[in-house]
């Protein structure tokens, strides 16, 4: 039989190591600290939608280390294209070689980088340039940059799948154009080299139509459903610089508006004072340039701009006539990044907005370059998570560049570190997306279970009570929507307390009717009695009156 | 006589919202400036600033603030209604003024009475009333504000006997004399402040010297030192006296 003091060892022991296992399943903390903003625009503290899951550096991929990479895009192929813009090739094509495009598969396995072009495909274009050549309408130098056989600077990146056939487009910075090219075969080298086979080259229009004092160092580029290819430059301030499929120039898209500064406004009131003359030597205002953009799969346009003092058109979506949706649809301008500028320890923050990714859910991902954060909305531009930050650990970067999403996961790319880091969702983050999904289909009482979930995880997070007020607004719940959109959304609570109201009223018809004709009595009754008295008080008055003058009429 | 104007005290501000220029020339006739119903009303004007802050509907309240404070309350109402007083006394009596601060106080009073009404009026519609339906309480606002406004011309023209373009005119000015005071009042505390943090660290540093010493003890001492030093000037104010008396004396005998 065993003993007491047996028993109570082994129970003992048992214990500990529960107590031990409970422990080893702890993970380490994430580097930075979820925060949501409320109905009052002030930061709480909230779970974490994403952590960290994987770091991948160039020496992961198979290949060397990345240098400076800037702009990186996911294929519908589920491919991850590579602008390593800074990387320097070992025997280039040309002088001025530098940069390449490395692409991963999804499990960041090297596929095939490209560091040379081959110009075959195109010779009519070629022989094009060259007779400019002679002619004096284009330069040595010119030439010599949009005939490149390499990448100079190579800074933006889209690949489009039509049919199974991959084209990449490449804004080629410093060689000043955009180049589409496609893979025929893979080397069989370290490094897998392929050479593009161009098929289309986009350079920088006639001069009747583009200004020649501007430079065309393109640093991002788009191909829409119909082929056209946007452009954006950093030094123009009229939008993206749209091409025909064939390489015609199309005009500029998506102008960002002049910001109602107290310069501007000024400027306008002396611009009605002064004559012609006078008003040309003015300072004139124009817009701040976009500086990256994104198209989901409806063929919407989304632009960003990263200007520190820029207010407006931060974050724009833009239907193909370019007029702005987010701000045709609120009663004012949204806010988008950080809302509070911070001054701490001798810097001064507030959002730049440097990319934008647009999922295939119509989930918004921003990156900000000054605090390294993603701030992630749904399609509606509601707040939904904040992560990463500046710093040197995993999950916080130095620079950041480009942010793709795919599936449930998001990828930043970091220039500095010349990693790109992997996002996945958490628990609280998937309960939030599936509510979310539900909710912008319209799917209130569906969602109400998501909702509820996400409270209980996070009683800070603002969006779940607009949505479980919503959901108890569609059921005929008035009053409690009403409590959930307290302090949590003006329209919602308009709405519900409408409805309250009028079934309100409905109930106690009865009861009203008898008030009002009551009150309407009573005031008629106490009138006429009011009046009566005051009648009384004045013939006693006057007899008084009229007594008094009585004998001074007699003297 | 239309109306018999012996009333009651507290019924005299509804007369007179009801009689903006006739009203206070009565008042003034009958000499029924009240001082308690005055700050009855001051105090009313406190609490409804109060009740809108707290009470107004959601959908109507532009003040909504997570943590409720009542400094910026009492800074609006009461502290800048005696300023108004004290300001407005200060430069008419200058310029031929014939009010008094008490007639003053009470006409301004008075005058508020419609804006209190109308906010009264509007916290009840804000709980009652949709967003769509807002042109309810931005008429009744400014209907009340005229209101007021008129009142208060009026009872200023009737307590110092000034034309109207005069009573404007000084009306403007007593605005600018309200910020004088309130500078004032501002740059009074803060010398106060630095007379107490003055004080302060020199008992810390006493406290510090003398780390045996209980802080009892070293207020005792403090009280002493300056108890030490009004008597020295008091008896350095007798000396003085003394002196003065005996060359008074000197010169009474010669």
């Amino acid at each position: 039989m065993p003993s007491i003091k047996r028993i109570a060892t082994c129970v003992t022991a048992s214990v500990m190591a529960a107590a031990t296992l409970l422990t080893s399943t702890a993970f380490a903390d994430e580097p930075y600290t979820g925060y949501n903003y409320d109905w009052w625009g002030d930061p709480v503290p909230s779970q974490n939608g994403y952590v960290v899951d994987k770091v991948y550096t160039g020496l992961d991929m198979g290949i060397d280390s990345l240098s400076e990479p800037s702009d990186m895009f996911f294929s519908d192929n589920d491919d991850l294209f590579l602008a390593d813009t800074a990387y320097k090739p070992s025997n280039p094509a040309s002088d001025s070689a530098k940069g390449r495009i490395v692409v991963v598969d999804s499990d960041f396995q090297l596929k095939y980088t490209v560091e040379s072009l081959d110009f075959s495909g195109v010779q009519d274009w070629l022989d094009l340039k060259g007779s400019e050549l002679k002619t004096g309408a284009l330069s040595q130098a010119d030439y010599n940059k949009v005939t490149n056989l390499a990448f100079n600077g190579p800074s933006g990146i889209y690949v489009d799948v039509d049919e199974g056939e991959e084209t990449i487009y490449v804004a080629d910075n410093a060689n000043d154009r955009v180049v589409a090219f496609q893979i025929d075969e893979i080397g069989d080298d370290q490094y897998k080299t392929a050479v593009g086979k161009v098929k289309v080259v986009y350079t920088r229009p006639d001069a009747s139509m583009y200004d020649s004092s501007v430079t065309f160092n393109p640093s991002k580029v788009l191909v829409d459903a119909a082929k056209n290819v946007y452009v954006c430059i950093k030094s123009i301030t009229k939008g993206a610089v749209v091409f025909s499929k064939e390489g015609d120039f199309n005009g500029y898209f998506g102008a960002n508006r002049v910001e109602q500064t107290g310069e501007v406004l000024l400027n306008a009131f002396w611009k009605l004072i002064f004559n012609r003359e006078q008003a040309k030597k003015m300072r004139r205002s124009v817009p701040v340039e976009i500086s990256n953009f994104d198209i989901d799969t409806d063929n919407f346009i989304y632009t960003v701009t990263e200007s520190k003092s820029a207010e407006t058109d931060i974050l724009k979506k833009l239907n193909s006539a370019g007029t702005n949706i987010y701000t045709n649809l609120g009663y004012s301008d949204y806010n988008f990044g950080d809302a509070l500028t911070k001054y701490y320890r001798g810097q001064t923050y507030s959002s730049q907005i440097t990319d934008i990714d647009v999922a295939d859910d119509g989930v918004i991902n921003l990156l900000d370059l000054k605090t390294g954060r993603v701030f992630q909305y749904d399609d509606e531009c509601n707040l939904l998570f904040i992560f990463g930050g500046i710093g040197q650990q995993k999950g916080t970067f130095n620079i950041v560049n480009s942010v793709e999403s795919k599936g449930d996961k998001v990828y930043v790319l970091d220039g500095r570190k010349c990693s790109v880091t992997v996002f996945k969702q958490t628990e609280f983050g998937s309960i939030v997306h599936n509510a979310i999904a539900l909710f912008n289909k319209g799917k209130y009482e569906e969602a109400r279970g998501p909702w509820e979930e996400a409270l209980r995880r996070d009683s800070n997070y603002w969006l779940a009570y607009i949505g479980l007020g919503n959901a108890y607004l569609n059921e005929g719940q008035y009053e409690t929507a009403m409590t959930y959109f307290y302090h949590n959304s003006r329209t919602g609570y308009n709405d519900a307390f409408k409805s309250w109201r009028m079934n309100f009223i409905r109930d106690n018809f009865t009861l009203f009717a008898v008030i009002i004709i009551a009150l309407l009595a009573f005031i008629y009754i106490f009138s006429t009695w009011r009046g009566k008295v005051r009648a009384k008080k004045r013939a006693e008055q006057e007899r008084i009156f009229k007594e008094k003058n009585k004998g001074k009429e007699d003297v | 006589m239309r109306f018999n104007l012996d009333m009651p005290a507290w019924k005299w501000p509804f007369y007179i919202m009801r009689h903006p220029f006739e009203g206070f020339e009565d008042l003034r006739w009958k000499k029924a400036y009240n001082m308690k119903v005055a700050l009855v009303i001051v105090a009313l004007l406190f609490i409804v600033s109060v009740c809108k802050e707290l009470m107004t509907g959601f959908l109507f309240n532009t003040s909504d603030v997570k943590i409720f404070n009542i400094v910026p309350i009492i800074i609006r109402t009461i502290v800048i209604f005696f300023t108004w007083v004290i300001g407005n006394w200060a430069l008419c009596t200058l310029f031929d003024g014939e009010g008094t601060m008490k007639n003053i106080c009470v006409n301004t009073a008075y005058a508020l009475v419609p804006y209190i009404i109308g906010e009264v009026i509007n916290i009840i519609l804000s709980n009652c009333l949709l967003r769509t339906e807002s042109a309810f309480i931005t008429f009744v606002s400014y209907v009340t504000i005229l209101w007021s406004a008129l009142l208060l011309i009026s009872g200023m023209k009737t307590v110092h006997q000034y034309s109207i373009p005069k009573t404007l005119l000084f009306m403007i000015i007593t605005l600018l004399a309200m910020v004088v005071i309130l500078i004032l009042i501002v740059l009074l505390v803060s010398l106060f402040q630095q007379v107490y943090l003055f004080v302060n660290s020199i008992y810390t540093e006493l406290l510090y010297r003398f780390t045996n010493l209980e802080p009892t003890a070293l207020i005792f001492i403090f009280i002493g030192v300056i108890a030490a030093v009004i008597a020295i000037v008091v008896a350095a104010y007798t000396a003085y006296e003394k002196h003065q008396i005996a060359k008074e004396r000197k010169k009474l005998n010669s």
